[in-house]
């Protein structure tokens, strides 16, 4: 089987890794980089908890993704959300709505809702049901979840301009 | 069912559509191309086995999707599923592709599946490939000796094969120019919205007046590959499409689909509710949508 050396920039941080063909996204984030935050579920695209972020917004299924596919690309996981020790206001909201109960599928949710408010700054409870399509989560019900996501809309809304000065970008 | 690993392979990584045609031309039948890599990666988590792979995400400058009001609507092979929603002459011109974007898996999904990888998958089931039936189109397959083009009415021989050739790359689908008077509508019926249809169709009407002039009216998972209902369209064209003419349509289509009982549906189901979706899509097409 080949090998190819390729660039991971993954949470601001570079990595150049040796990964053999076969290697999706999500195996070189978790066995190669030591990141554990994005999760193995169904493995076949469909309940979203190998969630990352591509340059910055765009959502994909690490497992679905072969490593050398992504090569040069920036990747986000849920562990590069927080600054300086600060939560990002999703992963507040998150947490202030005790929108969690296991946890597996929470990286990916959280990750989902950046990717979806940076589309859809004011989405209504439609909007968000049909923004979460493709993340499952076996546990809550989707009620909390779905209050999270407003929580976060409406920090974010109120933070915008601050934000943008301090140089954030998600 | 499946172990979710993916076996062992090669993998070549050309930068440009050369290197990718010499690629295609050295390994053809032992190599398998892969784009977004939704369908491959699944079917090599499963069964599918292949010794070689090639990747086509460094290659860049194929993933647009250009509107022109003569030549049409360009989709790059690389363009994807979420290009299509973002795309504003998508949503206003060609409604049936657009609807079948919108329902098209999940944003992740959209943000990786290609439009022209889910033509070659040749599914039965494939949501963009129904839509692009009833619009037509024609796919540019490209190879180290030329050019040509394969117009969607030919480019599915049986279930997941095409006429593509081993030594051909894909390199852009073309729909042609649509009018005012065109309207084209998409249906999907499934149990959840994150699976694959049970049934979906596509119709597109080109009006003069009350008149149908011309009609395409497209079937899926009723038949190893999409279907074109010819039947159907000779009902529609020259006609009014009244009350009468819509009754005719959904109490003779069963007639012209060959379904089976598979994991998503039975034949029975699918021949009871092709006739309604197949009303209702027509309507949607007449009342306005493009
Ligand atoms: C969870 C999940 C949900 C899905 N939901 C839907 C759905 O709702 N509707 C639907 O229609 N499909 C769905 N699919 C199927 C799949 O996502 C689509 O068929 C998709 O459009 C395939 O595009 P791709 O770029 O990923 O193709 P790939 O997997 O890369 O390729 C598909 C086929 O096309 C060939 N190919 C691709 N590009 C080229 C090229 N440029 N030249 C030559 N050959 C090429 C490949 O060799 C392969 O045979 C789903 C898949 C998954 C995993």
């Amino acid at each position: 089987m080949s090998k190819h050396a390729i660039t991971l920039i993954v949470n601001g941080d570079e990595y150049t890794l040796n990964v053999p063909a076969n290697r999706t996204l999500l195996e070189a984030l978790r066995e190669d980089v030591g990141l554990t935050d994005a999760k193995y579920g169904c493995g076949t695209g469909e309940c979203g908890a190998c969630t990352v972020l591509v340059d910055g917004t765009r959502a994909i299924n690490a497992c679905l993704t072969l490593a050398v596919a992504m090569d040069g690309k920036e990747i986000t996981t849920a562990a590069g959300l927080a600054m300086d020790g600060v939560l990002h206001p999703v992963q507040q909201a998150f947490a202030d709505k005790a929108a969690v109960q296991c946890g597996y599928c929470t990286p990916g949710m959280v990750l989902k809702t950046i990717s979806l408010l940076a589309q859809n700054a004011n989405p209504t409870e439609q909007e968000i049901r049909k923004g979460l399509e493709g993340n499952i989560c076996r546990c809550t019900g989707y009620a909390k979840i779905v209050d999270a996501v407003q929580q976060a809309a409406r920090t974010m809304n109120a933070e915008t301009p601050a934000r943008r000065a301090a140089g954030g970008n998600a | 069912m499946s172990t979710r690993i993916l076996p062992e392979f090669d993998l070549l990584a050309p930068q440009s559509v050369t290197e990718a045609l010499d690629l295609l031309a050295t390994y053809k039948d032992r190599v398998t191309v892969m784009a977004g890599g939704t369908d491959v990666l699944v079917a090599m988590k499963s069964r599918f086995r292949t010794e070689t792979v090639m990747i086509l995400s460094g290659i860049s400058g194929m993933d647009y999707i250009e509107y022109d009001a003569t030549a049409g609507l360009r989709i790059g092979a690389l363009a994807t599923v979420g290009q299509l929603l973002d795309h504003a002459d998508v949503k206003k011109k060609y409604r049936a592709l657009w609807e079948a974007a919108d329902i098209f898996a999940t944003p992740q999904l959209r943000n990786t599946a290609t439009v022209v990888g889910n033509l070659l998958r040749a599914s039965p089931a494939g949501d963009c490939s129904c839509a692009i039936y009833a619009i037509g189109g024609k796919l540019l397959l490209q190879s180290k000796t030329g050019r040509r083009e394969v117009d969607v009415d030919d480019l599915w021989l049986s279930y997941g094969v095409t006429a593509r050739m081993a030594n051909e790359l894909a390199v852009e689908l073309l729909l042609p120019a649509v009018g005012k008077d065109t309207r084209t509508a998409f249906q999907r019926v499934t149990r959840v919205n994150e699976d694959l249809a049970k049934l979906n169709m596509a119709v597109r009407l080109d009006m003069s007046g009350k008149i149908c002039k011309t009609a395409r009216v497209a079937m899926g998972c009723v038949g190893p590959t999409p279907r074109r209902l010819t039947g159907i369209e000779g009902q529609l064209e020259g006609r009014e499409i009244t009350e009468a003419v819509l009754q005719k349509a959904a109490d003779t289509v069963a007639s012209e689909i060959s379904p089976i009982d598979d994991i998503r549906s039975t034949a029975e189901y699918r021949r009871d509710v092709a006739g309604v979706f197949l009303r209702r899509t027509i309507q949607q097409a007449c009342a306005g949508a493009r």
